[in-house]
């Protein structure tokens, strides 16, 4: 049932291209955000080339799964979900896969424009940098699609969505740049072992807790 | 106030904890050894650690009422977790207040990404998301469940983020409270005194909440 | 007749305001309940919570004798609720649509048979357009397709008639008589008397949040 469901995701995504598409196009508005208003000797960008990188891909993950939260109350579309004979735990489970596939799509697109516009060199190591980046990704989309689906039904979802989520994913975003910047200065592995076992940490026990409170606040 | 107070129990209550509540401002004022590079300062840490346990111990007791709601599906569950976020983030509020009004003196800025106190500030930034979620979240039956929900979740990333934010910054000198263990019994004492004070106190303070939240709900429904 | 579904005591507010107080009724099997009463009585609000779209305050429902509210939700899978809204993805089209809504209920329905109840329906000739270019009657048409292709046992629908034409108007019709010849169970909300008079076994109007 968990890939029926995660087929539909990626099948409605297909057809609309809404959430990755306004991801991509959000993204690439903050790297030249970022550009402009950090306009100093490439050295210290690349010191904090990391933070700007997980910065904008929370701000998008909220664009993404907001999107992907709102096109369900579209003609009460959740409804065929909720109302079916499933399990809603894979309700939650499908969002997150989802989400984090688009996410991982739209930093394969935008992360050469990401190191051309500010500068800075590829890692040295870049199967390291992709696996860890895939891990954090999914890490972020485990909270951001639980507190989506808190905030879908709730009125100023919009902004509630970002309001309970960056307190709560601030440990993975301090790990993430931790793990990115070693992988940067080129870091061995025992310098950040220990942000990689808070992302997972943050994979197992999120996943868990979705998939057992979603069926209860799936209900409307 | 007057109602609460018709009970018995609840008046002896009320009386003790005020009577002991006093005694360990006084406690703390004379009788504690000052300590000879704090001074003063000091002395707040027998306020800002029994503060901060209390605190955590709410936001507990918000996630175990979490659990229980959608466990019996009782409205009851969500009066105890309302009762205890409001008075949990009353409680980090003074942890935070507290806390910079010790740092300024003895580290000589208000503010230091100390992991603990780093925790209860994004602890206390989630539960602002809590309220406004409960103030501005829609009709109150379905933000019962999102409010449940939301306890257990912050409640289960306070590890997740102490673990982290102690990595993030290891140069930053270990909390006060960590060496409170090795401190002579002039400190101890009068310290552990106050957190069992402070623990009645909130103890007191929840049940009354509780009794205040049960009436406004009557109330409301008789409209 | 043994009881396809039992309601007792259900209750739901919204912002403390009662809407449904311990509604309570018992439908048995191949018989037609008609629900009517004015309009933000609840009528919607309770085959909602029916469905286990909307969670209730308080009280029990048992489906084919199974507790639908605490136990597994394959216990709900002769169950089907149609609402006002179509509960259907605005980018995809008919077809792909009910396809979905079939494989969640885990039933494999060929696309030909789809096509066939969508022709019947007659909206065929618009099956592979998103139905967010639908009108309001093509959605009340798509639905009964939907419908005729699940295997239900009891169905809850909301104001089956409402934004069709003449036409259509014949076609539910005509479902809902075959539906209830066959013995299926439903609940209709339904405003026309005389309808709720031709359909309806038992009609409950709800006044005041309870059953008169």
């Amino acid at each position: 049932m968990f890939f029926i469901l995660l087929k539909k995701e990626l099948f409605v995504e297909f057809r609309s291209r809404e959430v990755t598409l306004s991801m991509l196009v959000f993204g690439l508005s903050i790297i030249l955000t970022f550009a402009f208003s950090s306009n100093v000797s490439p050295t210290i960008i690349a010191n904090y080339a990391p933070g700007m990188f997980w910065i904008m891909v929370l701000f998008v993950a909220v664009i993404g799964v907001h999107r992907s939260f709102s096109y369900e109350k579209e003609f009460d579309a959740f409804s065929m979900l909720i109302s079916a004979p499933i399990d809603r735990g894979f309700i939650f489970l499908s969002k997150w896969i989802s989400g984090f596939i688009f996410l991982t799509i739209m930093e394969a697109l935008i992360i050469i424009p990401f190191f051309k516009f500010l500068m800075i060199d590829f890692p040295s190591q870049p199967w390291i940098a992709i696996g860890t980046t895939m891990l954090i990704n999914c890490a972020i989309m485990a909270i951001a699609s639980l507190v989506s689906g808190i905030a879908m039904r709730a009125r100023l979802s919009e902004v509630l969505l970002p309001v309970l989520l960056f307190p709560l994913v601030s440990p993975v975003i301090i790990a993430a740049t931790k793990i990115s910047g070693s992988i940067m200065a080129g870091d061995p592995f025992s310098f950040w072992q220990i942000w990689l076992l808070i992302v997972l940490t943050v994979i197992v026990i999120f996943g868990l807790v979705g998939y057992t409170l979603f069926d209860f606040i799936a209900e409307e | 106030m007057k109602i609460f107070l018709n009970n018995k129990t609840n008046r002896t209550w009320f009386v003790l904890i005020i009577a002991m509540m006093l005694f360990n401002v006084w406690n703390v004022i004379v009788n504690t050894p000052m300590v000879p590079e704090q001074h003063w300062a000091q002395k707040i840490f027998y306020v800002h650690v029994p503060s901060a346990w209390v605190g955590f111990l709410s936001y507990f007791v918000v996630m175990v009422a979490g659990i229980m709601f959608f466990i019996k599906k009782d409205d009851h569950w969500d009066d105890v977790g309302l009762a205890a976020a409001e008075l949990g983030t009353v409680f980090m509020a003074l942890v935070l207040i507290t806390g910079p009004i010790w740092a300024t003196p003895i580290w000589g800025k208000p503010w230091i990404w100390e992991p603990r106190l780093t925790t209860t500030l994004i602890l206390f930034l989630i539960y602002i998301g809590y309220f406004m979620m409960r103030s501005f979240g829609g009709h109150v039956e379905r933000v019962k469940r999102y409010a449940a929900a939301l306890g257990i979740i912050a409640f289960v990333d306070v590890p997740i983020i102490f673990v982290s934010v102690k990595f993030w910054t290891p140069e930053i000198q270990s909390h006060p409270q960590v060496e409170m263990a090795q401190q002579p019994s002039g400190i101890l004492t009068p310290f552990l005194l106050s957190l069992g004070i402070f623990t009645l106190l909130y103890t007191l303070m929840l049940t009354y909440k509780i009794h205040v939240i049960r009436i406004k709900n009557n109330v409301g429904s008789n409209v | 007749m043994p009881a396809v579904l039992t309601v007792s005591n259900i209750s739901k507010s919204f912002d403390r305001r009662p809407i449904l107080k311990d509604i309570s009724f018992t439908l048995h099997q191949g018989e037609t309940i008609v629900l009517m009463g004015k309009n933000g009585v609840g009528k919607s609000t309770l085959l909602r919570i029916l469905a286990r779209i909307m969670a209730c305050d308080g009280g029990q429902i048992s489906f084919q004798n199974k507790d639908l509210l605490k136990g597994s939700p394959c216990d709900r899978h002769k169950l089907l609720y149609l609402g006002h809204a179509p509960a259907m993805y605005t980018t995809l089209s008919a077809k792909e649509n009910i396809k979905l809504a079939l494989t969640l209920r885990g039933m494999t329905v060929g696309l030909s048979e789809i096509q066939n109840q969508l022709n019947y329906f007659g909206i065929g000739t618009q099956s592979n357009d998103p139905i967010s270019i639908y009108s309001q009657g093509m959605l009340q048409r798509l639905k009964l397709a939907y419908a005729e292709l699940v295997n239900w046992n009891l169905l809850l629908i909301d104001e089956p008639f409402s934004g069709l034409d003449t036409d259509g108007v014949g076609l539910v019709e005509t479902a809902l008589h075959r539906w209830k010849e066959i013995g299926k169970s439903l609940i209709l909300v339904l405003h026309n008397q005389s309808r709720a008079k031709e359909f309806g076994d038992r009609i409950l109007y709800i006044q005041n949040g309870s059953i008169e």
